[in-house]
């Protein structure tokens, strides 16, 4: 997915989507970002990593995206993760509103995938 | 004048003859004055016929210019030269001549014997001695004319011969005066067709004027003119006076028939005296009554182009004179309808032109953009130069500007599928080099074998940099703050070449402050002046001028000849603006306006000294103030709410106004925006107002996390 300000590039590793969001994410192209994410899970998948490390701005828009989507896939018995850089301007928005403790939140993909296949709490 | 002596006056026809010299004779016009003295000669000396001749201006000829008996003398024009014949010899002489017989006589003028006269008498008229004419008498019957006879006409003669000069020169000088009168109209006449005021009518008022002027000069009734189509087939009706109908009714005739059909198919001037009895196709022409007509053909450049015609209700012989002045006013018309028709083709070229040029450049905040395009002074179709900036997101500017080759709506057409397909690929994100090669793609397949020159480049000025990618442009020009200017190193072939050219972009420092300038050749080519001697002009104009519009300004008025170019020539100038203390910027009220605010504001916080984080953080505060306005304005519009950043005593205020009501955000995951603002900062204040509400945003910067 390509928008003027953001795209998304997927990744799968093995049952396990990623989407890696280059670039920003606000009010203008969040609707366009939540369809996207949401299309690359499918019954079969047990995790969505959303890796945030190459964001450049989110902001309550996105924020509330992730939340939303967090919920939506914990009703499912699916797991949402993301991967934010630490010292990151995003992981100080992520810890403000309080994202990282509704949602696990890794320092690497790594990490994250490590973790992925953990069932929710 | 001979003296009268009284013995002369026995005879008692004397009383009958001093009539014919009465004064009221004087006052009489020539013709009446000679009428008179002739129906007074033949009764005083009981003749049958009376003639005068007069003298010409010469004194050669003599002219038959009144008679009574023998009219004909007068309606066949008898001249009889001085000192030959009868009347010849009076004048020669100067003296009376009397022909008992005119049988034996030598008389040339065949029409007295014609007539049966058998005698004549004849006396010189004489003006202090010059002699002017002859007067003559003669009779049916053999008459031996007297002494009183002859004294008693050479006595009428002298007296009359006054009247007769006088009335004569008189004649004459009206006669003069007319001509002259005539002359003086006929120049008015002229003038008021060449007029030069008529130039700065509009070509409708100035068809309505001629016709009205031609009307009135040639007092016609009508007058029309009618236009040949493009295939020279028809003739349409274009204006028309006292036959308004011909153009409501939109009436077309063939070239080669009736009235006008013939004067454009003989390239020569018509006239119809009698319309009963000409071939006449338009029935108006008829069912208007018109009984003359006289019409002349429009040329330009020896081709016909149209017929002016003027008609008469009346009939009329229409005379060489009117011909050659209603020719005048064809002629005029003729240029007229020309000239209109030329800048009526270069108006919708230049229309045409800019509707596919950006009718308004984007406003995009920091950025001064300003641009030209000036067709080129003799051209008659569409050019292809063109130009485009656009947002490309993350705060970037696209520029790009091309030349395709040729002319006319082909070119036009291609420049805007270029154009588009551009920025097309731009919105998909592409760097420039991508850019260009998937528009070289794209031009072999809507227009193979052609080639055209373009240049992209996205201007960060967040990044102070530009990245380039050129395709066989003439390179941009950068001035940098301090007013230096460099090109920047192009490189690239054209598009159009070969479908598998490979492109390189490249980036370049551009400093806030600095201009970059995009130009088409048609500014730095000149005729018998080398490229580089172009470039170096235009760089060293560049250095002088502040300002994209002053620069832009300077070009148009120092490079391309006061805006009046050989070729075509487009340029495009952009300059990121440098910061102050304070930033005002308006937004309209759509979520695509928070990425460029977002962008500048980073820009001017960094101005300021403020580190990563604290940018990040008043920039995500001052956006969820923002994004609050965007939804909730009352009042959409090109300029629904306004961000105003101020530095000063080491801290930063953003105040976000709007023109509707603040709320609350409802909704499970909605209401993070305004903790958040209070997070990033260390005061938020919502003010409503009756315009609106105001969100301010206060953070002092170097201090560490706001609370």
């Amino acid at each position: 997915m390509t928008t003027t300000l953001a795209r998304v590039v997927e990744e799968w590793h093995d049952e396990v989507p990623v989407a890696r969001v280059e670039g920003e994410v606000d009010a203008s192209n969040v609707q366009e970002m939540g369809d996207r994410l949401r299309s690359l899970l499918t019954n079969r998948s047990l995790a969505l990593v959303v890796d945030l490390t190459a964001t450049t701005y989110l902001d309550s828009a996105g924020l509330n995206l992730l939340f939303a989507l967090g919920e939506e896939l914990r009703g499912r018995q699916q797991r949402l993760s993301l991967v934010v850089a630490e010292g990151s301007p995003i992981i100080r928005m992520v810890a403000l509103v309080g994202l990282d403790k509704a949602v696990p939140v890794h320092a690497t993909l790594a990490e994250a995938l490590a973790h992925a296949g953990e069932v929710p709490e | 004048m001979t003296p009268e002596p009284a013995a002369q006056w026995r005879d008692p026809r004397l009383s009958h003859l001093q009539q014919i010299t009465d004064a009221a004779l004087a006052h009489l016009a020539l013709d009446d004055l000679l009428a008179a003295l002739l129906d007074r000669l033949t009764q005083a000396l009981d003749t049958d016929t009376a003639a005068v001749l007069l003298l010409d201006d010469e004194g050669q000829m003599l002219h038959a210019r009144a008679a009574k008996g023998i009219e004909e003398e007068v309606e066949q024009g008898v001249r009889i030269p001085v000192g030959r014949g009868f009347a010849g010899r009076i004048v020669a002489e100067r003296r009376a001549v009397a022909i008992p017989d005119v049988d034996h006589a030598d008389i040339l003028n065949p029409i007295l014997r014609q007539k049966g006269i058998r005698s004549l008498l004849g006396v010189p008229l004489l003006v202090d001695g010059r002699p002017i004419g002859v007067v003559h008498v003669g009779t049916l019957t053999p008459r031996l004319f007297d002494e009183d006879d002859r004294d008693l006409l050479q006595l009428a003669a002298d007296r009359a011969a006054l009247a007769i000069d006088h009335a004569r020169v008189y004649e004459l000088e009206r006669a003069a005066r007319a001509a002259a009168e005539a002359a003086v109209h006929r120049l008015q006449s002229v003038q008021r067709v060449t007029d030069a005021t008529l130039a700065y009518l509009s070509l409708e008022e100035l068809l309505a004027e001629l016709l009205d002027r031609m009307t009135e000069i040639l007092s016609a009734d009508t007058a029309a003119i009618l236009m040949l189509d493009d295939e020279g087939q028809m003739l349409h009706a274009r204006a028309a006076k006292g036959i308004e109908e011909e153009v409501e009714q939109g009436v077309r005739i063939p070239v080669g028939r009736g009235f006008a059909g013939r004067i454009a198919a003989e390239r020569r001037p018509v006239t119809i005296p009698d319309v009963d009895h000409a071939d006449i196709l338009n029935p108006i022409l008829r069912q208007k009554g018109i009984r003359s007509l006289l019409g002349v053909p429009l040329f330009v450049e020896g081709r016909v182009i149209g017929v002016l015609h003027v008609g008469t209700l009346r009939h009329r012989e229409f005379t060489p004179a009117d011909r050659d002045l209603l020719q005048l006013a064809a002629d005029r018309a003729a240029l007229a309808i020309e000239h209109a028709r030329l800048y009526e083709q270069r108006r919708v070229t230049e229309s045409v032109q800019r509707s596919l040029l950006p009718d308004r450049l984007e406003r995009i905040p920091g950025l001064e953009v300003a641009a030209r395009y000036l067709p080129a002074a003799s051209a008659t179709g569409l050019g292809g130069d063109w130009y485009d900036v656009f947002p490309v997101g993350g705060g970037r500017v696209g520029v790009a500007i091309g030349d395709v080759v040729g002319r006319g709506l082909p070119a036009a057409t291609l420049m805007a599928q270029l154009r588009t397909a551009l920025r097309v690929y731009a919105f998909d994100g592409h760097g420039p080099a991508e850019v260009l090669e998937r528009v070289n793609r794209m031009l072999a397949h809507v227009a193979p074998a052609t080639m055209t020159t373009a240049a992209y480049l996205v201007l960060d000025p967040e990044d102070e940099s530009v990245t380039m990618g050129c395709a066989g442009h003439p390179p941009p020009l950068v001035v940098d703050p301090a007013r230096h200017a460099h090109y920047l190193p192009a490189c690239g072939v054209a598009l159009g070449v070969s479908r598998a050219t490979r492109y390189v972009e490249e980036r370049f420092d551009v400093p806030v402050g600095s201009t970059l300038l995009l130009y088409t050749d048609g500014v730095v080519e000149v005729r018998g002046e080398s490229l580089d001697a172009g470039l170096d002009r235009l760089r060293a104009l560049a250095e002088r001028h502040d300002g994209v519009e002053e620069l832009c300004d300077a070009i148009v008025a120092e490079m391309v000849g006061g805006g009046s170019p050989a070729d075509d020539v487009a340029m495009l100038a952009a300059r990121p603006v440098a910061f102050g203390e304070r930033l005002i910027t308006r937004w309209p009220a759509q979520a695509d306006a928070l990425a460029g605010l977002r962008h500048i504001l980073r820009r001017w916080l960094r101005h300021h000294g403020a580190t990563d984080d604290e940018t990040y953080d008043i920039t995500v505060a001052a956006q969820e103030a923002c994004a609050n306005a965007v939804e909730h304005a009352y009042a959409p519009g090109p300029e629904a709410f306004e961000v105003e950043a101020v530095h000063a005593g080491g801290a930063v205020q953003v105040t976000v106004r709007d023109r509707g009501q603040w709320r609350r955000a409802r909704g499970t995951h909605r209401g993070r925006g305004m903790p958040m603002m209070e997070a990033l900062m260390e005061s938020v204040h919502v003010q409503h107002t009756s315009d609106g509400t105001a969100v301010v945003l206060r953070r002092t910067l170097g201090g560490g996390s706001p609370r």
